[in-house]
């Protein structure tokens, strides 16, 4: 080992270049990337996707596959370039010195090893530790990462823990050999928010406990903010940005950086008055990077002549300390300016109730086993006494984490699935107990759905135009093949797409695209009603913003009521005009989006509140962490659903949330509540945000 | 004359092959100046062992349909004085017949050069062939097992299972049997296993074009019109025009060969319907009201096609064997046909001494069937990258 200090950088990376090599030519991943990072530092690496984060954590791990290779640059670590060590010395460095954290957890883990042999395998390979004591390390790390119960923990096998107990197990799995730096790839992107809300104070509470150095690789703003105390921002293969946080989020010096804090819905947006900003144009392509500045031609300030003549270097940001931009005209902006304001547009007018659903329950019978039929059937709760309505030109959203019924909700309104109990009104037809296949034409084609996953809504060896046309066939629009050409280029219009597209086949487009074609296809039978289930949350960013616009928009323009589903409270709360909160099958909460988001609030949408990152140094919020996970849907609680994992159980009297399902309450102009908690104590609520005084 | 050396035998066999060296140099030609534009077949052409596996397959492909011009003898006639003899030896009396048997005679005086050529024709005729009605039966019954699950599933996956069960051999033994064959159990089967290719092709047509009655009757109308023609050709032998006929032998192989195929056929297919009826665009395809088959056949089906190719071309090398097997008892086929099989049986009583009439065929087969791997591999390497 080199003469290496704790004053010296832990991490530092100096202009290195990635290149992966395919058959037709090298594809630049990464180029003149630098960052450093101390002893006990933070460094957020931040970026959408295809930006190459990930691709320099893997040039840390030294795991680029066969195709990649660094072609310049450096990467000390502790003093000792990884660039030209042996797999030999890589391998005793990996799991021990450097250690990685994944976004899929039950694809980290084993599945035929039991969680204790998996956790102590790692002293005992790094450090010949002998087996007894490495359980007994792997015991502690269990309760470190606090999950209840560790003897039982260490003797199951991966898939008898929950996502965000593997995720924990991930984690003590990576802090078994006390490494000097954690890479986190995505580390909560798969799971809920109010299981990721638990998984980042842990992974806070620990880098302090171990005081060990990371590498947090998201594309989550809000989250970045709560655990790093240093970013870089990342575009095209560069960073473009780095500095302090506070710095970098409040005295921003990148257009880049700027345009992505503008692309977020943040409290304060609103979809009428302030609307979100979309990048304009696309990410460029490895191969087809600009000249000069990578985001030049994306650029509001990108002057000719200048950004585009050469190649820019990082320079620093005189006044702060560690702060580089990656841009020619930093002095030149005036960053304070208010963003050019889009038009005002006006808040669209809610008509009559067009869906109503009264009392309806989902229920599934689930066999013990299929080939010997014995012992009871289980039946599973989906969805419990759900009533609601949803008026013309509304926008409804429908709140909650998996498992809440929330998908379950969609297939029996669009006919997949038929209720147990209750009625569904569609315009004034009760549609409860009739499978789509019953439905007549009409029915179908103003009932639609937006898909949640832009890679698989699309038929990947159909051409676009086709599924579009299909769409137009089946609901009997135009009476000739011409006819229904010229509507699907006039749909490829309405989601904004070039015509060229009819002719391309989906893998040519990007998710953003996909989705679009998807709602092209959504509003082929000019839908009255369309649910859309979580249709941004697997987009990047800037896209996100972009086809939330394309939504609001078409709404405007045709009066669709819109059922949002989704997890995201930071969206909800931008487009919603009204918000339904579901928890294990429940409608817990119900209100507009005001009432919702303020005061009094049910005991889980407070928490669900404070679990969403918010990536605005300017907002405090109470940090409530739920224990615990979701309780299975086959075995619900009694009484109240939440109760399990409520912090407010206490404040009501005897075990009344024990033994009663609570009724729903209205705390004034329509805004329900479920909930046994004295409408004094509701009221005694504080709000989750608030800004910090000035 | 003298009996030919080595490097002229070759040389002249080269010679005799030049039909299929001109379509080869055609194929690859055409193929790797457009290969951008060609898909997964254009791919083929970056990975080398699926060329080398396509170049060994098309060989035996255009040697197949080049057979007469190809051949220097009639397959099935004798040259007094020519038994046995080795590669190259020159005919006594050749007249206008080629003058010298290029790879020997065989034990009843026949050019085994000739019927390589002619038995690379037999082969094809079936073997492809065989597969594709296999695939089609195992697809129609996959889909809807691995689609709608249940009790259909249930029982179709049992009855495959019971086919797969039963040893193959034993049962090709049954199945070609004479006493078998004398029943009306062959015939019934292949009417039910002709019949399927004919109602996937029209379900296929009407779940597509059902919005647009004009289209979807002449479509359905042509597929039912040809399909029936063909129909009775194969099963009743009672083809009017002639075109279509076989043999009640060649018939009774083919139900074979499909019989023990269409069941692990079946299987893949439930597979990956399985997985594939969970993405979003199959519930997208519920929601805008599509029926069953719609969904199965167009949105479900040509997202499997990757896996169903890479099998489908191993499983031809399966059945070549298969036939290459029944051919090698003495199953199925005339005694006088060239098939590589029956060859490789005839000769293996003079082996020791004379083991040119048995190896040449053998090679043939092997050469086949590694060909045909190798491009399954080739196929398979290729679909896995973008």
């Amino acid at each position: 080992m080199t003469n290496w200090t704790p004053d010296q950088p832990i991490l530092e990376i100096k202009n290195l270049s990635i290149s992966f090599f395919t058959r037709l030519r090298e594809i630049p991943a990464v180029m003149d990337f630098s960052c450093t990072v101390m002893a006990g530092e933070a460094m957020g690496l931040v970026g959408e996707s295809g930006c190459g984060k990930s691709t320099v954590a893997l040039a840390v791990m030294r795991d680029l596959g066969v195709n990649g290779r660094i072609v310049g640059g450096s990467i000390t670590f502790k003093g000792r370039d990884l660039t030209n060590m042996s797999q030999e010395e890589l391998r005793s460095l990996r799991g021990s010195e450097i250690a990685m954290i994944y976004q899929e957890p039950m694809a980290s883990l084993n599945p035929a090893m039991k969680i204790g042999a998996q956790l102590a395998e790692v002293p005992m390979i790094h450090e010949g530790m002998p087996k007894a004591e490495a359980w007994a390390l792997a015991r502690q790390l269990v309760a470190d990462v606090r999950l209840p119960d560790p003897d039982r923990i260490l003797n199951s096998y991966p898939h008898q823990l929950s996502g965000g107990q593997q995720q924990r197990i991930v984690i003590a799995m990576a802090l078994m050999s006390k490494p000097s730096l954690l890479i986190l790839d995505e580390p909560t992107t798969a799971l809920d928010v109010t299981v990721e809300a638990g998984i980042v104070d842990l992974v806070n509470d620990l880098a302090e406990k171990y005081g060990t150095s990371m590498l947090f690789i998201s594309h989550n703003l809000g989250l970045v903010m709560e655990v790093c105390d240093r970013i870089t921002v990342m575009y095209s293969g560069e960073a473009v940005e780095t500095g302090d946080i506070k710095d970098v989020f409040d005295k921003m010096r990148h257009p880049y950086t700027q345009a992505l804090f503008r692309s977020i819905p943040l409290p304060g947006a609103n979809k009428n008055a302030r609307p979100l900003r979309a990048i304009p144009g696309n990410f460029p392509l490895p191969h087809e990077r600009p000249q000069g500045c990578n985001f030049g031609p994306r650029c509001d300030y990108f002057v000719e002549g200048q950004c585009n003549a050469h190649e820019i270097a990082m320079s620093a940001v005189p006044g702060d300390t560690r702060h580089h931009s990656r841009c020619l005209r930093f002095d030149a902006i005036d960053w304070d300016a208010a963003p050019p304001s889009a038009a005002v547009v006006e808040d669209s007018v809610v008509g009559d109730v067009i869906l109503r659903m009264d009392d309806v329950r989902k229920y599934y019978e689930v066999a013990a086993s299929s080939l010997f039929s014995g012992g009871d059937p289980k039946v599973v709760k989906a969805n419990e006494t759900l009533s609601f309505e949803a008026r013309e030109g509304e926008t409804l959203a429908i709140v909650g984490e998996s498992g809440c019924g929330k998908s379950t909700f969609a297939k029996v309104l669009m006919g997949l699935e038929t209720a147990t109990e209750g009625k569904i009104m569609l315009f004034d037809e009760n549609v409860q107990s009739t499978p789509i296949q019953q439905r007549n034409t009409d029915t179908v084609s103003s009932l639609q759905m937006v898909f949640q996953n832009p890679f698989d809504t699309l038929n990947p060896s159909m051409t676009v135009g086709r599924q579009i046309i299909r769409a137009l066939e089946i609901f009997g629009v135009g009476e000739t093949d011409a006819d229904r050409q010229q509507r699907m280029l006039e749909l490829l219009d309405l989601v904004k797409l070039p015509r060229e597209f009819a002719t391309r086949m989906p893998r040519q487009l990007s998710g953003g695209q996909k989705q679009r074609v998807g709602i092209a296809r959504a509003f082929a039978g000019n839908a009255k009603v369309v649910i859309a289930d979580e249709p941004v949350s697997a987009l990047d960013v800037s896209v996100q913003a972009a086809v939330t616009e394309l939504l609001m928009d078409i709404q405007r323009k045709n009066k669709t009521t819109l059922l949002f589903i989704s997890h995201d409270l930071s969206i909800v709360r931008y487009l919603s005009d009204r918000v339904l909160v579901m928890y294990l099958g429940h409608v817990v909460e119900l209100g507009t989006t005001d009432q919702v988001f303020a005061p009094p609030y049910h005991p889980y949408t407070e928490a669900l509140l404070s679990a969403v990152p918010i990536a605005d140094t300017s907002i405090q919020k109470n940090r409530i962490v739920l224990e615990g996970d979701i309780p299975s849907a086959v075995s619900p609680p009694p009484g109240c659903p939440f109760q399990t994992r409520c912090r407010w159980k206490s404040k009501v009297p005897g075990n009344k949330c024990e033994t009663e399902l609570p009724a729903a309450r209205d705390t004034g102009d329509g805004h329900l509540i479920k909930c046994h908690l004295d409408p004094a104590v509701l009221e005694s609520m504080e709000p989750v945000f608030r800004t910090a005084a000035e | 004359m003298e009996p030919l050396s080595w490097l002229e035998i070759l040389t002249r066999a080269a010679q005799q092959l030049l039909p299929v060296w001109i379509a080869l140099a055609l194929t690859f030609g055409l193929s790797i100046r457009f290969k951008r534009r060609l898909g997964l077949y254009g791919k083929l052409f970056d990975s080398r062992v699926g060329m080398i596996g396509f170049a060994i397959v098309m060989f035996w492909l255009f040697t197949a349909i080049f057979a007469d011009w190809i051949v220097t003898h009639d397959a099935l006639s004798q040259v007094s004085r020519m038994r046995n003899v080795v590669p190259g030896t020159p005919l006594p009396d050749p007249r206008d017949a080629y003058p010298y048997y290029l790879l020997g005679g065989d034990s009843l005086a026949r050019d085994v050069f000739s019927r390589m050529v002619m038995g690379a024709r037999e082969v094809l005729r079936i073997a492809p062939f065989a597969a594709m009605i296999s695939f089609m039966i195992g697809i129609s019954l996959g889909l809807p097992a691995g689609y709608f699950g249940g009790k259909m599933d249930t029982t179709l996956s049992f009855g495959a299972n019971l086919v797969l069960a039963f040893p193959v051999i034993l049962l090709f033994f049954l199945l070609v049997a004479p006493e078998i064959q004398q029943t009306p159990i062959p015939r019934a089967m292949a009417g039910f296993l002709f019949l399927v290719p004919i109602l996937f092709a029209t379900v296929l047509l009407n779940s597509r074009f059902f919005t647009q009655p004009a289209k979807r009757n002449l479509y359905v109308g042509v597929v039912l019109v040809v399909g029936a023609w063909a129909y009775a050709g194969l099963v009743f032998n009672a083809d009017p025009v002639g075109l279509w006929s076989m043999s009640p032998n060649l018939l009774n192989v083919f139900v074979a060969v499909v019989f023990v195929n269409a069941p692990t056929v079946f299987r893949i297919v439930r597979g990956i319907t399985l997985d594939i009826k969970s993405r979003d665009y199959v519930a997208a395809a519920q929601t805008r009201g599509e029926g069953p088959w719609y969904i199965m056949l167009w949105e479900i089906l040509p997202n499997a096609r990757g896996p169903l190719i890479v099998d489908f071309c191993l499983r031809i090398g399966y059945t070549t064997i298969l036939l290459g097997t029944l051919g090698f008892f003495g199953l199925g086929v005339s005694p006088e046909s060239p098939d590589w099989g029956s060859t490789i049986n005839a000769g293996r009583r003079l082996l020791t001494v004379y083991p040119h009439p048995a190896l040449v065929p053998a090679l043939s087969l092997m050469s086949l069937v590694l060909g045909l791997n190798l491009l399954a591999d080739g196929l398979r390497e290729e679909s896995l990258k973008d």
